[in-house]
Formats: C-alpha cells, sequence, structure tokens
C-alpha cells in the first residue's frame, strides 16, 4: 500500500465520521485545523480508522499522536 | 504554611538564592531538599512516606519493564510486570481513598441516607491527609502509565522521581504535569532578570487576584450563603454570579502563583487557565478550565474507556439497531459517565457527583447532539456567529451554565444547593423582589465598604482586560513587553502596590486557605 493509497482511504473515513466531505488530511494536519476533530470525535476517527485498515492503534499512541503524518506511518508500518 | 504568607516568601528568597549559588549539577537535589522543607512546615513531615511511597513503586514498576523492553522481551512477556503495574495504581488509589475519600463515603451515605432512610449514614474519623495526595497520585499514574505505553522513558534516579512528584509549588493545587513537560526540572538553569522579572509578575498577578478579587468577592458570597431564608431576591442572584469570579480569582490566582514561582528556577509549568469566561460553549469551557485535570481525565480514562472492547462490541451492536449517530451518541454518554463519575469521586463528596458531574454530563451530552442542528439553525438564519454580540451572548450563557452547576460545589449538601435554587427561581415573586437593593447601598450590610465595592469592580475589570489581552496576545505581559519601560514599571509598581494596599489585611487577618487546596 503506498502513502497515497493511505491518504486516499484516510480522507475517505475521516469525512464520513465528521460528515464533511471538504476535508483534505496531510502530513502537517493536526486535529485543530479541522472542525469538528474534537475529544469526542477523535476517538471515533481512531476506531473507524482501526477497522478500515484492519489494525489497532496502541493505547499510548491514541493518546499522542503528533499530526495525521504519524498516524500514516503506523498505518504503513502495520501493513508490512 | 501557605503559599500567600511571609513564611513562605522568605523560604522561597532562600531557596531561590541557594539554587543560584550552588553548581548547577546539585540544582535538582536543593529543589528536592527544599520541598521536603516545605512537606515538613507544611503538612504532617510523616506524610511525606506517602509521596516517597508511591513515587519509589513507579520507579520499581517502570525501570523493571524496560529492562526486561531492552531484553528484548514481548508483550506477552510483560503480563507480570502490567499486573504489579495495576497492584501500584491498586495501593495508589487505596492510599487516597484512606486519607480523602472517607469524606466522599460519609458523605455518599448521608446522600443516600436523605433518599432512603433506611441505609444509615457512617461518621468517620477524621485522618490527615498527604499534601497534594490527589494531584501527585494523578502524576504518578500518568508517569507509570506512559512509560508502559512507550510515550516517556522511565526515570533511572528514584531521587529524581520523586522531585517530580513532590516539587513543592505544585503541592497545593497542582498543576497535573505529566512527566515529559517537567524535564526543565533536571536542566542546569542560569539566573536570568528575565526569569526573575517574569515570576515576581506573575506571583503578584496571582496575589492580585487572590487577595484583591477572590477574598473581597467571597466576604459578599459568604455573609449571602450564610443566611440565604434572610438574603433573597437580588442578594442571591448576587451570590450566584459572584462566586464563579471568586473562584476562577481563587483558583488560577493560585495557579499564577505557582507558575511564578516555578519560573524563577527557570522552570516552566504548565497552564491551568486559558479565560475560561470566554469560551462560547460549556466543552471548550472544560478546556479551558483545570485543564491539567481535563486532560488527564481525557487521556487515561475517557479514552481507555471508549476503546474498551465492550463499550466498541456494544458500539457495533448499536450500528445495526439505531444507526450509526444514535450509536455515537450512546457510548460517548457512557464515556462520559464514567469520566464525571470519576472526577466526582476525585473532587471528594457526593454533592459533587449529584450536582457538577451530573449537571455538566447532561450538559455536554445535550451540546453533542444538538450541535449539528443548531449549526443548521445559525446557516438557515443566517446568524453572524463571528459578530461580538453573539460571541457575548454565548459566553454568558456559558458561564450561567457554570454558575449553575457549581452552586453544589459551593453548598455544604445537596439540600443546601436545592435551597438555594429555589430562592434563585423565586427571586422574581413578588414576596422577594427587591432590585433596589443593588443601588441603596444596601450591599453595604453585608460587612464590604463602599471602597472595597468599587475596589472589587475595577479589579474585575482588570481581570477582563487582563483576559482580552491574553485571547490576543497569548500571554498579557507578551503585550506589556512591548511598551516603554516607564509605563512596564508603572503597571508593576500599580500591581504591587494595589496587593499591599487593597488586599484584605488588617489585625487578626488571615488570608483564607485556597479553594482548591482541599482536594
Amino acid at each position: 500500500m503506498t502513502r497515497e493509497e493511505v491518504y486516499e482511504r484516510l480522507n475517505q473515513v475521516v469525512r464520513e465520521v465528521l460528515d464533511d466531505e471538504d476535508i483534505e488530511l496531510h502530513d502537517e494536519t493536526v486535529a485543530d485545523d479541522v472542525e469538528g476533530w474534537d475529544s469526542f470525535e477523535h476517538i471515533n476517527i481512531i476506531v473507524a480508522v482501526e477497522e478500515e485498515f484492519g489494525f489497532k492503534f496502541p493505547m499510548g499512541k491514541t493518546i499522542k499522536m503528533k499530526n495525521v503524518g504519524e498516524m500514516v506511518d503506523l498505518i504503513l508500518e502495520s501493513g508490512k | 504554611m501557605t503559599i500567600t504568607s511571609l513564611n513562605f516568601f522568605i523560604f522561597l528568597i532562600l531557596c531561590v538564592t541557594v539554587y543560584y549559588i550552588l553548581p548547577k549539577s546539585f540544582q535538582w537535589v536543593e529543589l528536592l531538599l527544599f520541598s521536603l522543607v516545605f512537606y515538613y512546615f507544611a503538612a504532617t513531615p510523616l506524610t511525606f512516606g506517602y509521596v516517597a511511597l508511591s513515587s519509589f513503586m513507579a520507579w520499581g514498576v517502570t525501570n523493571g519493564m524496560e529492562r526486561d523492553r531492552k531484553k528484548g522481551a514481548k508483550a506477552s512477556d510483560m503480563k507480570a510486570w502490567k499486573i504489579l503495574m495495576v497492584i501500584s495504581f491498586i495501593i495508589n488509589i487505596c492510599l487516597w481513598f484512606r486519607l480523602k475519600g472517607r469524606a466522599f463515603l460519609s458523605s455518599t451515605l448521608w446522600g443516600i441516607n436523605q433518599i432512603f432512610p433506611s441505609v444509615k449514614t457512617v461518621e468517620l474519623p477524621e485522618i490527615v491527609a498527604a499534601l497534594g495526595m490527589s494531584y501527585y497520585t494523578l502524576q504518578i499514574i500518568s508517569y507509570t502509565l506512559d512509560c508502559y505505553w512507550e510515550n516517556a522513558k522511565p526515570q533511572k534516579n528514584p531521587l529524581k522521581l520523586l522531585l517530580f512528584s513532590c516539587f513543592f509549588p505544585q503541592m497545593i493545587t497542582g498543576p497535573i504535569s505529566r512527566y515529559d513537560q517537567l524535564q526543565s526540572l533536571y536542566e542546569k538553569h542560569s539566573c536570568s532578570y528575565k526569569n526573575l522579572a517574569h515570576g515576581v509578575q506573575r506571583i503578584l498577578w496571582g496575589l492580585f487576584k487572590k487577595i484583591v478579587i477572590a477574598e473581597k468577592c467571597g466576604v459578599i458570597v459568604d455573609a449571602i450563603w450564610a443566611d440565604f431564608t434572610l438574603y433573597r431576591g437580588a442578594y442571591i442572584w448576587i451570590a450566584f454570579l459572584l462566586y464563579p469570579i471568586q473562584l476562577y480569582s481563587d483558583f488560577s490566582g493560585c495557579m499564577d502563583i505557582v507558575i511564578g514561582v516555578a519560573e524563577l528556577f527557570d522552570i516552566k509549568l504548565v497552564e491551568n487557565f486559558k479565560n475560561p469566561f470566554f469560551s462560547q460553549t460549556s466543552q471548550e469551557f472544560w478546556q479551558r478550565w483545570h485543564i491539567t485535570l481535563g486532560t488527564w481525565a481525557k487521556d487515561y480514562i475517557l479514552y481507555p474507556v471508549l476503546k474498551s472492547k465492550g463499550l466498541q462490541s456494544l458500539n457495533k451492536k448499536l450500528k445495526q439497531k439505531c444507526g450509526k449517530k444514535a450509536a455515537k451518541i450512546i457510548t460517548t454518554a457512557l464515556g462520559m459517565a464514567v469520566l464525571w463519575f470519576v472526577l466526582g469521586v476525585w473532587h471528594g463528596a457526593f454533592k459533587h457527583i449529584i450536582g457538577v458531574s451530573l449537571w455538566y454530563w447532561i450538559i455536554l451530552m445535550l451540546e453533542d447532539i444538538f450541535k449539528p442542528y443548531s449549526e443548521k439553525i445559525n446557516k438557515k438564519f443566517g446568524f453572524k456567529t463571528d459578530e461580538f454580540g453573539w460571541k457575548f451572548f454565548r459566553a454568558a450563557r456559558t458561564y450561567l451554565t457554570y454558575s449553575f452547576g457549581i452552586v453544589f460545589f459551593r453548598a455544604k449538601d445537596v439540600p443546601q444547593a436545592f435551597r438555594f435554587l429555589k430562592e434563585l427561581f423565586l427571586s422574581f415573586t413578588k414576596s422577594r423582589w427587591n432590585p433596589w437593593v443593588l443601588f441603596d447601598g444596601s450591599i453595604l450590610n453585608l460587612g464590604i465598604t463602599y471602597k472595597e465595592l468599587n475596589v472589587i469592580f475595577i479589579a474585575i475589570l482588570a481581570l477582563l482586560a487582563v483576559g482580552v489581552l491574553r485571547e490576543k496576545y497569548g500571554y498579557a505581559r507578551n503585550w506589556l513587553d512591548t511598551q516603554p519601560v516607564l509605563f512596564r514599571r508603572t503597571i508593576y509598581l500599580a500591581l504591587l502596590f494595589a496587593v499591599v494596599i487593597l488586599g484584605a489585611y488588617g489585625p487578626g487577618y488571615q488570608s483564607s486557605a485556597f479553594i482548591y487546596g482541599q482536594f
């Protein structure tokens, strides 16, 4: 799976959770940059991403992820 | 020794002087020793054993895990350490409950007894709690979990970890620092004019909030709460609206002093308040009020609960039966119920669970449910939500919501809170209608002079002005630092004189303890 493919699926997941078709994520995107990505929605996004990619984020990463780029790195690592 | 007492400031000057005289590699040792001295004077010395026990347990568990990890142990081989970690949490929580949870148990039984008289109440003897226990217990738990989750490297030196738990400025009311946020405790620091100036500024501002605003507002609020069968109508509204300002000035004033004290050592503590009364919603309010407790509860209670297998499988079932949106609302509500229950227990009284926790749980859930609808309504009717009037209305609504919830915080018990609320709602009835007391000098019967009333008014305006500057510049001092020297000095002197002259002093006067110090 390439980084671009991950972003394509990740954008779709986050758009669906937050109900916003205009969302476009990048490596440097943080929760504050995306309207509606608050602490309630954070866990819904994490769980939806886990379901989409079929793996579990470690709890430590759930509470402390620097940005979307780090999330994508973890997804790619899980696929190795 | 309270942190607003003269003894504390003598202790502090001595501590700062020795800190910068000593070789830099001994600075952290000096902080540890002075923290022990502070403990000796501010609490029962023996209770220091509790903080030492908690720290050394965490040190043993985290370093044991790290050692096995380095040897290449897999997650499945770490089960023994996981069990030891859970045991260390149980010991910490049992210690907390033995010393702090008694009041909670007594008040809970008493509260249940009011509803079901067959349940007997129990009077438990008072035990002196360890200073800062509710704060350092949370710090130690977060440190251990961060190491377990590999978000932090374990501290190899047990005495350095002990300093993390008992660093004296945070012993009264926090903030609840994370281990990675307090690494500057162990760094070498040079004395600089900037640190000392910023530290003193922050301490003065904290003293101003505590001694000038909180103490004076407290006189009015206490008088009304002492007998609200005598003080009715508009008086009740005064107490209702003034208490949040008193509590904020008291708690955030303490935080300013604590952060300022740490700055004198060139140590940056995490902020605990960020203009909470500027919040547009209750959810935003809790991201700006007691921030370190909120983020702690979010990371170590809410997220693990929401991600737990039980709640996730419930979520899946609900999605099939009731749809995605309903499933999300129900699971979030359950996670939030656990969070607010724990926060209620942490505050140590039944009234917190019934009042503050239950109230805010309902409010936050309603906000979450109605958020999409209110956005749709705003769009449909073209409300300009960025305009000042709209923002002011939403901030006022958030303030009133908060004022309502903390009636239970201020009240002695739940029945007293309900009696107060009843008076509040009946205040517009004919028998209680008395708005003229706001203008005819009747307020002066509440134990406050006309001069003090003016001081409160001007001080609250100053609080508001600093809040506006903080919203715009991050810190009010970022703006102040750009101003001419003469102007800056005038502001500092005005603050110093305000604290010295306008503060609540006098023969026989003793500054009351910080409200959040009781936790």
